[in-house]
């Protein structure tokens, strides 16, 4: 873990800026600010991130993965491109309106997805630690409900009574439940289960026909989410990044597994862009995921877990288009044990930048009572600036 | 609850609406660890339960002979070749050579019309421990693993299931390894003297099977152990769309099970938490055995029983007389699952029910004929859905693309409002179209309904739908506590 913290030295000067606040009582949640909205897209699997962005002015990167590398890349800058499933955020790139951070993680190094999923869910300092999830309880602490775009209740949301979970059902022969049914049933019920089927009466009222495919989840988290009193945090989750084999196709490197569920993120993107409509300029969205992967190609056209990634952000609440990152360099000794892309910067820094301008919520309180973690390293500046 | 239907909540699926109900419980369970399985279901509509065809039921050779057969098909639609880019012709290769929608209704219809009950609960626990996800390329193959690798091993030992279902082509594929090939293999070594041409090893299967299906990350392995795994298991596994002279070239026979390619297997002896295993074929036994029987598997695997079957939360001293069974027992599954089960049946709790289960629970308390016949398969019916869109509504299938870690075990993880409203449409649909035999008055009264169960029935008036809706999604029924 002590190789991540050698890194950190330029965001830790950016942390100093808000130790200032320390001594304030309690910051918390300030009415006065205007609330963004957050959303997050859960890669599964392990999302490779040196396809995604790759960084071809490091002269490793292609002697080291040629064979999997998208060759269509779009030239982002002179160290970066990105791949060409990215063509909706690589617009909102050009307008200013999503940002990139390099050679990031949780700080988790184990390589199993499921400690790592919990990890980047949980927000907790270690595997299991947590029975809630970082966004869970940033929404509790700022008194505010989110909605997840799933049939269960992921970790990440847990954590606040009113948050909510969305997934249109299809099931012949059955309509949606009558209200005052569902209340009888929730009193024969006690505590969490009481509260879902209360829940249920709740949604009984609405009369909502969506795709269940994840773009048209997004336009309609877009769409809640820019109604008043709507959830102001949503959460996608898109799987297929675990790309042992075939990340991409024989002979098209711009094609395969990767650039398939790279195409599916690139959609979600554009489906909360239209869903949110106006409410875009007040929006964050970024993605998440459990781990980058190696750097070298294993034996069949593909990479194994790794270590850091990159992290995706789009929204009109960016001020404009960067790519984050203290290049750590690819080549054997600089990676992280030998085989994956180091991390040099803390991806639960980037949450809490987004935490903070989306809910108002003060740098400290969100270590602190999020992350657990009091001396975080503030990179809001590096984002939002 | 009374004693029958108490003890068939927890580690069976109930018994069915007109079946006799046995005096002595003791001696049921027991009986039912080795009860005959055979795959029970209905023909059509109103039929009487019978068994499944043999013709549904075929074995690899000739599921990756349809496998191939699909593939050439789909090769001839996309070119446009042979008539084959029809709907029909799709259809009909679908119909013809894919066994996913058969399978998964084969094993609906077996835990709806089982006598093997107490089996068929154990089979989903293991099949959930042993998680095969349906990456396409893998559809042809799961129902044979449950069937053959789970069901069918589930009075031997625990190394014996484990290399099993290891060597099984649905695992050897879903974890990628019938693609791997050790660094130093011959495969490798001649592949590397080739442009474009790939070969070297993928840690995946090797790493699940200390991380999922063993040890689990409590025992610190390190990544040289998990790579020391995969070493092992690189060669294991032959493609299922290989044709059979080059299958035969490669493994030396036709069996897909157990298929091992020398020329991709790593030479020399490896090591793997401190064992050295042997070069050859022999080897990945040896890893099995000896990661079956290590205290970190029976400790993970003995709590994660307790979890499935006694509480969320299982105390330390029940989690230690499963170990000592598994340990007295050398891992004897039936000597492990009795243990499991008398904790189950004294366990005072609730135990909430994973909806696939609560589901069967439900069409079986009522006689309803839910799912339609197998001769009804590819037909369409405006009142019942696939066993496929009913598993895949109610958000739990074996046959779904799901992460290697499978369905949860503790019910904060399954506690959604879009998780109960498919409780309250099921149970809707269920009585709307299933055609119920039984009531919910009926049903409170054979089962000895509590009263609180009785009250809440009562508290939503006097429509047959709204008391049947109510009764599966009371707490009794669902493994919940009462208010």
């Amino acid at each position: 873990m002590s190789k991540l913290t050698v890194g950190r030295r330029n965001l830790l000067k950016a942390g100093a800026a808000s130790l200032f606040l320390a001594g304030v009582p309690i910051a918390g949640f300030t009415k006065d600010k205007l609330l963004g909205s957050i959303s997050v897209i859960i890669l599964e699997g392990g999302m490779d991130g040196l396809a995604a962005i790759p960084p071809i002015g490091d002269a490793d990167l292609m002697r080291m993965r040629q064979a999997i590398s998208p060759a269509s890349y779009l030239p982002l800058n002179d160290f970066f491109g990105l791949h060409p499933s990215l063509q909706f955020y690589a617009q909102l790139m050009a307008r200013g309106q999503a940002s990139a951070v390099h050679a990031t993680a949780f700080p988790y190094t184990k390589r199993s997805h499921f400690e790592g999923q919990n990890m980047i869910e949980g927000g907790g300092l270690s595997p299991f630690s947590e029975k809630t999830g970082w966004l869970g309880r940033a929404l509790e602490l700022a008194g505010v409900a989110g909605r997840s775009l799933s049939l269960d209740m992921p970790l990440i949301l847990r954590g606040h009574r009113d948050n909510d979970n969305f997934y249109p059902a299809s099931i012949r022969g059955s309509g949606r439940p009558p209200a005052d049914l569902v209340e009888m049933i929730a009193m024969g019920h006690q505590m969490d289960a009481a509260q879902m089927f209360t829940k249920v009466a709740r949604k009984s009222e609405e009369r909502v026909q969506v795709p269940r495919d994840p773009a048209s989840l997004a336009a309609y988290a877009g769409r809640v989410m820019a109604q008043t009193d709507g959830p102001v945090a949503s959460v996608i989750r898109v799987g297929g990044f675990d790309t042992h084999a075939n990340q991409v196709e024989e002979g098209d490197t711009d094609a395969g597994q990767l650039a398939r569920q790279l195409s599916v993120v690139d959609d979600v993107i554009a489906g909360y862009r239209r869903g949110l409509g106006k409410a875009w300029d007040d929006a964050i969205i970024l993605t998440l995921t459990e781990f980058g992967r190696t750097v070298a190609v294993n034996g069949t056209l593909g990479t194994d877990h790794g270590y850091g990634s990159v992290g995706l952000l789009a929204g009109g609440a960016l001020p404009s288009s960067r790519v984050v990152t203290n290049w750590p360099g690819l080549s054997k000794k600089d990676q992280f044990e030998r085989r994956d892309l180091l991390a040099t910067i803390d991806y639960r820094s980037v949450c809490a930048a987004c935490l903070e301008k989306a809910l108002g919520l003060d740098h400290d309180l969100i270590a602190s009572q999020i992350f657990h973690q009091p001396d975080l390293p503030r990179v809001f500046e590096h984002l939002f600036a | 609850m009374n004693e029958q239907f108490r003890i068939t909540q927890r580690i069976g699926l109930m018994f069915r609406y007109d079946q006799d109900l046995p005096q002595d419980m003791e001696a049921w369970v027991q009986s039912q660890l080795q009860a005959p399985s055979p795959a029970l279901g209905i023909p059509h509509a109103y039929a009487k339960v019978a068994q499944w065809p043999d013709e549904l039921q075929p074995n690899l050779a000739k599921r990756a002979y349809m496998w191939r057969r699909y593939r050439a098909l789909k090769k001839q639609e996309r070119e446009g070749k042979n008539g084959q880019d029809t709907e029909a012709a799709r259809q009909a290769n679908r119909r013809n050579h894919l066994m996913r929608e058969k399978d998964e209704h084969k094993f609906v219809q077996r835990n709806v019309y089982g006598a093997d009950q107490v089996k068929l609960r154990l089979t989903a626990f293991w099949a959930n421990h042993f998680t095969i996800g349906n990456t396409f390329d893998t559809g042809n193959m799961i129902g044979h693993a449950i069937d053959k690798g789970i069901l069918a091993k589930l009075n031997g030992s625990f190394a014996e299931m484990l290399y099993g279902i290891t060597t099984h082509p649905g695992m050897l594929t879903y974890l990628d390894n019938v693609w791997s090939a050790g660094e130093r293999s011959e495969h490798a070594k001649g592949c590397h003297r080739r442009p474009n041409c790939h070969a070297g090893l993928n840690d995946n299967l090797g790493r699940e099977l200390l991380e999922l299906h063993t040890v689990s990350p409590a025992a610190g392995y390190s990544e040289d152990d998990i790579r020391g795994a995969a070493n092992v298991l690189a060669g294991w596994g032959v493609d299922f769309q290989e044709e059979l002279p080059g299958m035969r070239k490669k493994i030396g026979g036709m069996n897909h099970w157990k298929a091992y390619k020398k020329r991709w297997a790593e030479p020399g002896t490896k090591k793997v938490m401190g064992q050295l295993i042997h070069a050859g074929r022999g080897g990945l036994r040896q890893l099995t055995d000896f990661l079956a029987s290590h205290e970190h598997t029976i400790n993970y695997i003995s709590t994660k029983l307790c979890q499935h079957f006694v509480s969320d939360n299982p105390s330390k001293d029940q989690i230690e007389s499963v170990k000592s069974a598994w340990r007295q027992g050398d891992g004897d599954l039936p000597t492990i699952h009795t243990q499991v089960f008398k904790l189950a049946i004294a366990a005072p709790e609730a135990k909430f029910l994973w909806p696939m289960t609560w589901l069967f629970q439900v069409v079986r308390l009522s006689g309803a004929t839910y799912f339609k016949g197998w001769e009804d398969i590819d037909n369409y019916n405006n009142q019942l859905m696939s066993s496929k869109k009913v598993l895949k509504e109610l958000g739990q299938s074996f046959w779904s693309l799901r992460q290697p870690n499978g369905y949860s075990d503790d019910r904060v993880d399954w506690m959604s409002a879009e998780m109960f409203e498919r409780r309250i449409r099921f149970a809707d649909a269920i009585h709307k179209n299933g055609n119920t035999r039984r009531s919910a008055s009926e049903i409170m009264h054979r089962i000895g309904a509590a009263k609180q169960t009785r009250n809440l029935v009562a508290s939503v008036g006097n429509s047959p739908r709204d008391q049947f809706i109510a009764l599966m999604c009371s707490p009794e029924l669902m493994g919940l506590e009462y208010v």
